[in-house]
């Protein structure tokens, strides 16, 4: 009886402490977010005098004031379709390659599949210059199709290293029975392999989409018109050489951290399931 | 299962035709309807974008021309876009260059960068006399400079900036001060620094942390210590900095920090930090340039404060301050519309347009014949132009590594960490290594422009040649600023 009471207080004092541990962590997420809200419904003045969390006074206004003086509009659908064509794009070309690297035997595999995670290793900003002028050449500077192929090529090297570890443990007797019901390597591809990557597929799409959403100095160096740009372009707008606009800034950045905070939490199940399933390997 | 792959292998074929499709529409939609001519610039001026797009307005009504500005912020992306564009041969009618004078002068031996100085001398040099000749002085190369480009003007300022103390009138009162009579020599700064120290307020704020707000202090401080002169000798090498004036001149920083008239966390500040420091009325003094205006007005408009020069160290020399042009655009010798962008400069500098820029954007304006259209704390800040200097102006400058010995050496002393003397001796042996460098150093070939990065850039210049175009690359240029 006595040692009973013992381990219940033990588990509710260990509960306790996991929880407060937890609780932190969270707080400590949270707080960024929170401040960020409330700061947009703050004026420039009150965001540097009053410093809680639940200002006086609500300026709902500073949102309009930032979808207009932002140009949100045209620079949302602009990240949509940027953002949809470079996932789909990944999602094809990397789980068609990883899969390729998993399965098929060729010459050079190694060193190829090598290539591409060196390529890992490439900071994005140190090739500006190399793929401004690659662009060039080809005629894609300042349209949105040169664009989307650099963000693709920016995105394959991971996207290809997390499919074909994924692949790479996926039973074989699958694939075996599938063709012996007459399947085509493609079709084992898009009939098998495919839908069971479900949950790397949504660590993908995320991360990927993540990226391109908040991508913006490679659109910069690319675009010279303003109206190709992506949505980070009109955050810009409220950040001076100087001085920033903060109630404005943090209403844009509210603005635009909410599509890809509802993306998150559709895709939820999935990455969750996709890290727990070695998705994340490595 | 040969049925159910027909059917997907259709509708990935429709999707990626229906994907080639959008891409077409998207990438081949038609242009807007262009003017007779248009001039196209490129800023990176956030705050001052809405006021240019209503200038380009005005001056397309009156001359029917008209100007794109077209804005990249922030800074240094800029900065990236426009050497990008000097790489393809993009650049546009009128930009800007954001760096030393080093980097300005790689463009021009590129030959992107028009020379203006026969267009300044015109109509008995009415251009060049309406605006600041300080600020003309950093789009200026003068005889003999050690850039080798040829002497002349390359660019016009469209606003000038000067970076001078700021105290805080509600405090000096509350320290029993005159807060009319702004502290003239050092000593005086440091006896109120004991009085700061007694009232447990803050005193000198200021972007320290942001190491070049120092090196700018420090500068003014050299120049009133042992003049513009033994300041060059020393950059030249002429001149050792364990000399007793830079000696003296680092120790003015470990008096400022003995007296108390400095902030605590100094050495880490960033200037956005100083600012609403100052703003709130919790520092005595700013160090800040003329922007803070306008940063000062967003965060308390009620702020009772002043402008005043740093406070004399010496009597020998006069007390300099950085200043000079804040912005200035430059001229495509490339472009087919040069003719026209210079007409348009002309226009921006005059000045009804430099009146109207100057108080829209609290910023002060480069054409001197506005000056009595300013607010009185603007022109407080302009009256100090004439005692302005930047080392843009200098036709010399200093290495990057000697300036970071400096200016980290001027933090370790605040912090007590090192002395005077040991911070002096520490970049003399920098700067020594340095000239003895110079003889190794690979030769700038003229007529190249320079980029200077992490090695990537070669890199994947290499591979994107070698690997996709099967072209082989031309030539690395490599230079010894590790800016570019």
């Amino acid at each position: 009886m006595k040692a009973a009471g013992y381990y219940k207080v033990k588990r509710i004092i260990i509960n306790t402490l996991i929880h407060l541990f937890l609780i932190t962590i969270a707080l400590s997420c949270i707080f960024p977010l929170s401040w960020m809200i409330s700061s947009s419904l703050k004026t420039q003045e009150t965001v540097f005098k009053d410093m809680s969390l639940v200002p006086k006074e609500l300026h709902f206004e500073n949102y309009i004031l930032a979808w207009k003086e932002g140009g949100f509009g045209r620079y949302f659908l602009n990240s949509i379709f940027y953002t949809l064509s470079v996932v789909i794009g990944i999602i094809i070309v990397a789980s068609m390659a990883a899969y390729a690297f998993s399965r098929l035997r060729f010459p050079g595999r190694n060193l190829l599949f090598f290539m591409f995670m060196a390529a890992m290793m490439i900071p994005i900003p140190g090739s500006f210059v190399a793929l401004y002028v690659l662009l060039n050449k080809l005629h894609l500077r300042n349209t949105p199709f040169g664009y989307i192929l650099c963000m693709i090529n920016v995105g394959l090297s991971m996207s290809i290293f997390l499919l074909k570890t994924f692949f790479d443990k996926l039973p074989r007797e699958l694939e075996d029975a599938a063709r012996i019901d007459g399947c085509s390597k493609f079709g084992i591809w898009w009939q098998i392999a495919l839908p069971l990557s479900r949950p790397v597929l949504a660590v993908v799409v995320v991360f990927n989409a993540l990226n391109v959403w908040n991508e913006y100095v490679l659109a910069l160096i690319i675009f010279d018109n303003k109206n190709l740009m992506p949505l980070q372009r009109a955050l810009m707008m409220f950040q001076g050489e100087f001085m920033t606009n903060y109630p404005l800034l943090m209403a844009g950045l509210t603005i635009t951290a909410l599509p890809i905070i509802i993306v998150y939490l559709f895709m939820q199940k999935y990455i969750v399931k996709g890290a727990t399933s070695g998705a994340l390997f490595g | 299962m040969s049925i159910r792959v027909r059917q997907s292998w259709r509708s990935l074929g429709l999707f990626l035709v229906s994907l080639t499709l959008v891409f077409i529409a998207y990438g081949c939609s038609p242009s807007s309807k262009k003017a007779k001519t248009t001039i196209s610039v490129w800023h990176w001026m956030t705050d001052r974008d809405s006021v240019f797009q209503e200038l380009a307005k005005r001056y397309e009504g009156l001359t029917g021309t008209r100007v794109s500005f077209e804005l990249y912020a922030p800074s240094d992306t800029y900065s990236q876009k426009v050497r990008a564009a000097a790489q393809g041969a993009n650049l546009p009618d009128l930009f800007g260059i954001l760096g030393e004078k080093r980097d300005f002068s790689s463009f021009i031996k590129a030959g992107y960068i028009l020379e203006l100085t026969p267009y300044m001398e015109r109509e008995e040099f009415k251009w060049k006399k309406s605006l600041f000749a300080k600020a003309l002085g950093v789009n200026e190369f003068t005889e003999g400079n050690s850039y080798g480009i040829k002497p002349g003007i390359y660019g016009v300022p469209i606003d000038i900036i000067t970076i001078q103390m700021l105290y805080n009138k509600d405090l000096f009162k509350q320290l029993g001060l005159n807060p009319d009579k702004p502290p003239l020599t050092f000593a005086e700064f440091l006896k109120i620094g004991e009085k700061i120290k007694a009232a447990g307020l803050q005193g000198l704020v200021s972007g320290w942390g942001e190491i070049w707000m120092i090196d700018c202090l420090a500068n003014n401080y050299a120049f009133n210590i042992m003049g513009k002169d033994k300041v060059l000798a020393t950059i030249k090498g002429e001149v050792p900095y364990t000399d007793p004036d830079w000696v003296k001149v680092l120790s003015l920083f470990k008096e400022m920090r003995d007296s108390g008239v400095l902030a605590s966390g100094l050495v880490t500040m960033v200037n956005k930090n100083a600012e609403q420091l100052f703003a709130n009325n919790k520092a005595a003094f700013a160090f800040n340039g003329s922007w803070c205006v306008n940063v000062y007005k967003g965060m308390n408009p009620g702020l009772a404060y002043a402008v005043m020069l740093p406070p004399a160290a010496s009597r020998d020399y006069p007390m300099s301050i950085w200043g000079g042009a804040g912005s200035s655009f430059l001229v495509n010798a490339r472009s087919k519309n040069k003719e026209a962008a210079v007409e348009f400069l002309k226009w921006l500098t005059s000045r009804d347009q430099q009146a109207y820029l100057s108080e829209a954007t609290m910023n002060l304006p480069a054409n001197k014949e506005c000056l009595n259209k300013l607010p009185k704390i603007l022109s407080q800040f302009a009256q100090a132009m004439e005692l302005s200097t930047h080392p843009n102006t200098w036709d010399i400058s200093e290495s990057p590594q000697v300036i970071e010995a400096f200016d980290k050496g001027i933090q370790s002393i605040i912090i007590g960490e090192k002395t005077p003397q040991q911070i002096a001796q520490e970049v003399q042996r920098i700067k020594e290594r340095q000239l003895s460098s110079l003889d190794h150093e690979i030769k700038i070939r003229p007529g190249k422009l320079y980029f200077y990065p992490s090695g990537n850039a070669h890199l994947c210049y290499f591979l994107s040649y070698t690997f996709y175009l099967g072209i082989p690359p031309r030539p690395l240029r490599m230079g010894r600023d590790t800016a570019y």
